[in-house]
């Protein structure tokens, strides 16, 4: 069987079409962003050679950049924490129950299928300061605060808030991709368990967490990525308002190369966007150590 | 039944790439023959196609805009896309126009994308101001000078006097405009009777009739303070009253600092008239307070003269009531009758291969019909010098029309006359900031002269 | 079903009752909101903003008429529909193919490759966007269905392999060995063993490339200029204005949009409830 799986020519077919599509699709673009990222230009004329000086402007001259950063980071804490707790009580739960459990996963999952730029609308007006949920709060008599513009704090409240829209619309991602993890988990582990008097607290602390570290490494990894990059639900709620105190990296990035037409600064933002993917995708990895269980 | 469904998408596939084969085109031309499309309003190339054939070859132009021609309400986008059928159809055989819409957010990024690869819109539509500038510096468009004055005199004498001005550098003319628009302030003519409040000429007045409106339970002025260009409107006209056109022309040349006393006076006025903003000012959207405008529910709106149309369209009845008057003067400061205005222009690509086929669209977009459109249906200033019926034209254009016969001079939006962009962008922040009160109005200031002197003045 | 037999007593257990009350409450935060866009799809304009929660005084179908055919949603329905099942189709092949040799095939480059993969996820489409733009013009595929299917493969393949892995290699060796002992060739057993087992991560993956897809703006909008060849959430975008937004109507386009997804989704996630409950009783 190792022989077969070491077969040189079939990992060349299996490997080759993606291989060939990313090279000829994304490598070269991908390069001339690196590129890019090392010269000032306004994609209207040639690009001027200028070395390290955008990165070099990125981290020390440019206000926006702390914050977007500081921004990116609070969001994927905020994303990772949420989402992670959620998706899995979700998807433990409903593992277990036998009605409805349709339902509740097409339901939990059904606003990931929406566009992020209608939700952002949507919620936009939720989250407005006349109507919305503050007309719902005056109805008790309480005042709504700005939900959206509200600028006190180091974490500011249009963060949160953004937070809790991306964890209300990502959260069934996470709950379907741990749900099939636990439904590849054999049946009869458990009732070896449970013949051996375990109850269902212990099950899942000693069958079911162990199983589904692997998916908890993708999960997580998939949801610190995406919310370094998240750019949709804060473009449409906020625009990284007010006065670039929401904008997070992918935002900055647009405004400096799509608005002010500066790619170049841009691309150099790409680049710090991308290593920091990197770097914590390199956490999680050497973090959540992976044991392959031969089942 | 997974086979089964395996085969309806592999079929699916294979219609597809059929299509998108066929659909392997030059960006310029489409000659989809295959799809199946249904009939499209949008001028559509397929039965140009085969009258091509026939009387021999069709000059085809591109026009790109920040509206789609058919789901649009907006007046003024309805009446380009009737320019566009009249002059397909003026000039069948002969010319033909396509027009490429994205949406505003996405319409710079696309010209962008289109202009690095080398395939510029033969016509597109462009802000004025340091947009505009943009594209002329990276040569993207068209030096128009010669044309204009020499070529087509007759239609260049035929605009208003001076519109030429903010698409002129160094003497050479670089768009056409098609219509403008002023920044003044709409007023509910009833609340301010109730009030016994009185039309303000000055700031001070002006403060008088925002505390009796207050005092007799209105809101006086709705803005949407949280949209960084409304509220930089207000600011800039403040800048403007308090010194001019100096003021600007200062900056931009790094002979006058942001730090001094003209700035800072009229962000501090800025924040006194704040107070009279509707509460929720810092979370509303343009579209809200402009709605809560003509739903009655504030006394004053600060805008510019394109939002006739949307407020007759929403309101009909408001039209009566809806009063207009300059933006005050402040005593001691500056002529105040200078005027924020705003238009909008067709720019020309430096690489187009049928000129007199772009000279003959930007000229359907500004003859008679056109223009008298712009004024009766979508209440915007004509740029030529049109006879239109006014009992049809809106009555705000009326007030509008006749405070622009008093001014004496015109500016642009502040944001779109500073040196970039980007400084646009600083100087509105630092206003929103201001009226947020997060930062003083020293800070704010400051933080667009720091803004200046490292990006602008160093340069 | 065995340990029910036993314990049928305790089937209505207090906890029981409290896990379905959360989860009911939790359907209330999920679905009120989109209620809410519902009820704006059918009002006016102006009632937005007079009376946001109100019900609709006058139930206006013409909203969804003229955001039909104004925003031309049938053309554009039927262009996502062909880009996107495309684009699943092909990624999911590519995508499986190379999971399975990256996850179970044994080579030295296995994880530089799959970190080769990975950079495409982590790197801002805003930053390739226009280098892209620009190559795929000199190559004559912009404004083709084409030109939007080819990248959206591309971007959707470092996500299909990155889950597909984790299937694969959480997948049971013996039977793995069982064939190869049965004399199976490597591409048999990819075919007929490895795929039908991770069927249910193929179906995940297959729902959320072909969701994130459907819902892509910003290619779609650079990429296509024809009016008759624009995707769905380009559609959508007519509805705001330069100035002013069409809120009813764009709401009412969403919800027309959003039809087809659901459909494709309930296809797909009932497949998934196929792979969950083939598993049995999960503790």
């Amino acid at each position: 069987m190792d022989r077969i799986l070491r077969d040189k020519k079939a990992i060349i077919i299996f490997i080759a079409p993606g291989i060939i599509l990313f090279t000829a699709i994304l490598l070269v673009p991908i390069c001339k962003a690196f590129y890019y990222s090392l010269c000032d230009w306004d994609a209207l004329s040639k690009p001027v050679f200028v070395g390290f000086d955008n990165f070099i402007k990125l981290f020390t001259k440019d206000k926006t950049m702390r914050i977007a950063i500081k921004n990116s980071l609070f969001f994927m804490l905020f994303s990772a924490i949420s989402q992670q707790i959620t998706g899995l009580f979700l998807a433990v739960i409903l593992s277990n129950i036998k009605k409805g459990k349709n339902f509740f996963k097409n339901i939990y999952y059904l606003p990931c299928v929406l566009s992020s730029a209608a939700l952002g609308l949507l919620w936009s007006f939720l989250f407005n300061q006349k109507m919305g949920i503050n007309q719902i709060l005056a109805m008790f008599g309480i005042d709504g605060p700005l939900w959206l513009m509200d600028t006190s704090g180091f974490i500011i409240l249009p963060m949160w808030v953004i937070g809790f829209v991306a964890t209300w619309q990502y959260t069934g991602s996470t709950m379907m991709l741990y749900m099939a993890q636990i439904a590849g988990i054999s049946g009869s582990l458990y009732e070896a368990s449970y013949i051996d008097g375990a109850n269902k607290f212990q099950s899942f602390r000693h069958i079911t967490l162990p199983l589904i570290k692997p998916m908890m490494v993708t999960t997580l990894s998939l949801n610190c990525i995406g919310s370094l990059k998240f750019f949709d639900l804060v473009y449409n709620m906020t625009s990284g308002g007010p006065n670039h105190r929401t904008d997070v990296l992918a935002t900055h990035l647009y405004n400096e190369g799509f608005q002010y037409f500066k790619y170049g600064y841009a691309s150099a933002i790409g680049i710090v966007l991308l290593v920091l993917c990197l770097i914590v995708t390199f956490i999680i990895n050497k973090g959540l150590k992976v044991e392959d269980y031969e089942l | 039944m997974k086979k089964k469904l395996l085969s309806v998408l592999l079929s699916t596939a294979m219609l597809v790439s059929l299509l998108s084969g066929c659909g392997e085109t030059t960006t310029s031309e489409t000659a989809e023959s295959t799809e199946t499309t249904e009939t499209t309003e949008v001028a559509e190339t397929e039965t140009e196609v085969a009258e091509t054939e026939a009387t021999g070859e069709v000059v085809e132009i591109n026009w790109m805009f920040w509206d789609d021609l058919e789901a649009t309400e907006d007046l003024m986008s309805i009446g380009y896309a009737e320019v566009i059928e009249r002059f397909n159809t003026q000039y069948e055989g002969v010319y033909h126009c396509t027009p490429i819409t994205t949406n505003l957010e996405e319409y710079d990024t696309k010209l962008n994308a289109l202009i690095a690869a080398n395939d510029c819109p033969d016509v597109y539509i462009c802000n004025p101001g340091p947009n505009l500038t943009q594209y002329v510096e990276a040569g993207a468009a068209m030096d128009l000078t010669d044309l204009l004055q020499n070529q087509e005199a007759d239609w260049y004498g035929t605009f208003t006097d001076g519109i030429f001005e903010r698409m002129t550098y160094d003497g050479k003319i670089y768009a056409v405009p098609t219509n403008f628009a002023a920044a003044l302030v709409f007023y509910n003519t009833e609340m301010f009777a109730d009030a016994g409040a009185e039309v303000p000429t000055t700031y001070d007045e002006w403060l008088v009739a925002c505390q009796k409106l207050q005092d007799a339970g209105y809101t006086p002025i709705s803005c949407s303070a949280g949209t960084a260009w409304c509220l930089s409107m207000i600011a800039g006209y403040l800048c403007d009253r308090e010194g001019g056109p100096d003021n600007l022309i200062g900056v931009n040349a790094g002979t006058l600092d942001w730090t001094t006393d003209t700035f800072i006076n009229a962000a501090t006025k800025l924040s006194e008239l704040s107070q009279y903003f509707q509460p929720t000012a810092a979370g509303d959207s343009n579209d809200q307070a402009t709605a809560a405008f003509y739903n009655g529910e504030a006394a004053m709106l600060v805008q510019g003269s394109w939002v006739i149309g949307q407020i007759n369209g929403n309101n009909p009845d408001f039209e009566s009531k809806c009063g207009v008057f300059s933006f005050p003067a402040v005593e001691g400061g500056a002529d105040p009758n200078r005027m924020i205005v705003k238009t909008d222009n067709l720019v020309v690509s430096s690489t187009t291969e049928s000129v007199d086929a772009c000279v003959a669209l930007m000229k359907c977009f500004t003859d008679e019909t056109a223009q008298k459109y712009t004024a009766e249906v979508s209440g915007k200033i004509p740029v030529i010098d049109v006879a239109y019926d006014e009992t049809v034209a809106p009555a705000q254009l009326a007030y509008v029309m006749d405070i622009l016969s008093k001014a004496t001079g015109t500016l642009g939006f502040y944001n779109e006359s500073l040196a970039s962009v980007e400084a646009g962008d600083t100087f509105d922040n630092a206003m929103v900031d201001i009226f947020l009160g997060n930062v003083t109005v020293e800070d704010g200031i400051q933080s667009i002269q720091d803004f200046y002197t490292e990006n602008v003045w160093n340069k | 079903m065995d340990q029910q037999i036993g314990i049928k007593r305790k089937a209505i257990s207090p906890i029981k009752i409290l896990i379905y009350i959360v989860l009911s409450i939790l359907v209330l935060v999920y679905v009120t909101p989109l209620l809410w866009m519902l009820s704006v799809s059918f009002k006016t304009n102006s009632e937005v903003f007079a009376s946001p929660f109100g019900i609709p005084e006058v139930f206006q179908w013409e909203n969804y008429q003229v955001a039909w055919s104004a925003g031309k949603l049938g053309i554009a329905n039927l262009n996502s529909f062909l880009v996107c099942t495309v684009t699943l189709i092909s990624s999911m092949l590519i995508g499986s193919m190379a999971a399975f040799a990256i996850g179970r095939m044994r080579w030295k480059l296995s994880s530089s490759t799959m970190l080769y993969f990975m950079i495409g996820m982590m790197i801002p489409i805003h930053c390739v966007l226009i280098p892209l733009f620009v190559q795929f013009s000199k190559l004559g595929l912009t404004n083709s269905l084409l030109g939007l299917i080819l990248p959206y493969v591309t971007f959707s393949l470092p996500l299909t392999i990155y889950i597909m892995v984790g299937f694969f290699k959480s997948m049971p060796t013996e039977l793995l060995e069982a064939a190869c002992i049965d004399g199976c060739s490597i591409y048999r057993i990819f075919f007929s063993i490895a795929l039908p087992l991770g069927k249910t991560g193929l179906f995940v993956t297959g729902l959320m490339t072909f969701v994130s897809n459907w819902n892509e703006l910003l290619l779609a909008m650079v990429f296509i200029s024809d009016a008759t060849k624009k995707t769905l959430p380009v559609s959508l975008t007519y509805f705001v204005g330069p100035y002013s937004t069409n809120y009813v109507q764009m709401f009412a386009a969403i919800v027309i949009a959003i039809l087809p997804t659901i459909f494709v989704y309930s296809l797909f996630s009932n497949q998934i409830v196929e792979g969950l409950t083939a598993g049995a009783v999960k503790g």
